[in-house]
């Protein structure tokens, strides 16, 4: 048998599902029997309602982003743009003239497409 | 912004083109600092909202598209915001040990409208006290299901869980919720259990 604790935790479950809209057929008009039955789930389904309503209304309110994280973002997205370009500059830059120092010191000899 | 705007912005990104990143921000900074305030209330959500969006545009080469962009920034919020709350410890839950079934009281005064009375001060005070004493996946969830209108297959896709557990999760949520709001209202009801 299911200790009392765990039944009335799904009881309250329940009932918040019904309240949220989200039960249906037999699952739905046994909830209702049960508000019916009982004033006490009744006044738990209108306070889940009305918690429900009150996120609602809290979650379509506008929420703006302090500038302050949409400056710091965009500067630091900038800032890494910038040193992935030096990065692949400086690159290409020290391979070019490592391949300059190795033709100059003669350790590589240079071919020109197909030649000996 | 439509989601196809998003798209073409979130794959520009991708390719590193900063000024595609920088429109994904100014379009969506408000989504992320609003899931981060109720999730972690407002003194982690500056930082954290900062922290989402370093993750999003470090990476952002591995987004190709295949979810809609709304819903992977969701995922790095979300999973931004949990880790952060890691070391927060669990609340034992699925057991209620209170007499009475918790119940919240009429607004006060005249204002029965509680759409109105939703706007009080003290009453936005007391929602996200609540919300913050429940536990942290669950409050995920319940915020992303109610605050945010998700459907319950865009919150698995966000949690990176079945169905089935984000329905729990926003259930759970839900109750817990509830009783933490009857606690606050009345001062007499306890979330009971044990560990979980």
């Amino acid at each position: 048998m299911m200790p009392a604790g765990e039944h009335r935790w799904k009881i309250l479950e329940r009932i918040g599902s019904y309240a949220a809209g989200e039960l249906e057929g037999e699952e739905a008009r046994e909830v209702e029997q049960l508000i019916f039955e009982r004033p006490e789930y009744r006044l738990l389904a209108e306070s889940y309602a009305k918690m429900l309503v009150i996120l609602a209304t809290l979650g379509s309110e506008p929420v703006e982003a302090p500038e302050a994280v949409v400056g710091y973002v965009i500067r630091r997205a900038y800032i890494s743009a910038f040193m992935r370009s030096a990065e692949a500059f400086i690159g290409a830059l020290g391979r070019s003239y490592i391949d300059a120092f190795v033709y100059y010191l003669g350790l590589r000899r240079e071919s020109y497409g197909g030649g000996t | 912004m439509s989601s196809d705007s998003d798209q073409a912005f979130a794959i520009r990104a991708s390719r590193g083109d900063v000024e595609a990143f920088r429109m994904l921000v100014h379009e969506h900074s408000g989504l992320v600092y609003r899931v981060a305030l109720r999730i972690l209330g407002s003194e982690d959500a500056q930082d954290a909202s900062q922290e989402v969006w370093i993750r999003v545009w470090r990476n952002m080469k591995n987004f190709r598209g295949e979810s809609a962009f709304s819903t992977w920034l969701y995922r790095i919020t979300v999973n931004t915001c949990l880790s952060v709350r890691r070391k927060e410890s669990r609340r034992g839950e699925r057991e209620y040990g209170g007499e009475e079934m918790p119940f919240l009281p009429e607004p006060r005064g005249d204002d029965t409208d509680p759409e109105a009375a939703a706007l009080g001060a003290e009453q936005r005070e007391e929602i996200q006290t609540a919300l913050g004493r429940v536990r942290a996946e669950h409050r995920a969830a319940l915020v992303l299901r109610h605050m945010e209108g998700l459907s319950y297959a865009e919150i698995a896709q966000v949690l990176e869980v079945p169905d089935g557990t984000a329905k729990g999760w926003v259930s759970r949520g839900r109750a817990a919720m509830l009783l933490a709001l009857a606690e606050e209202n009345h001062g007499r009801h306890e979330i009971g259990g044990t560990g979980g």
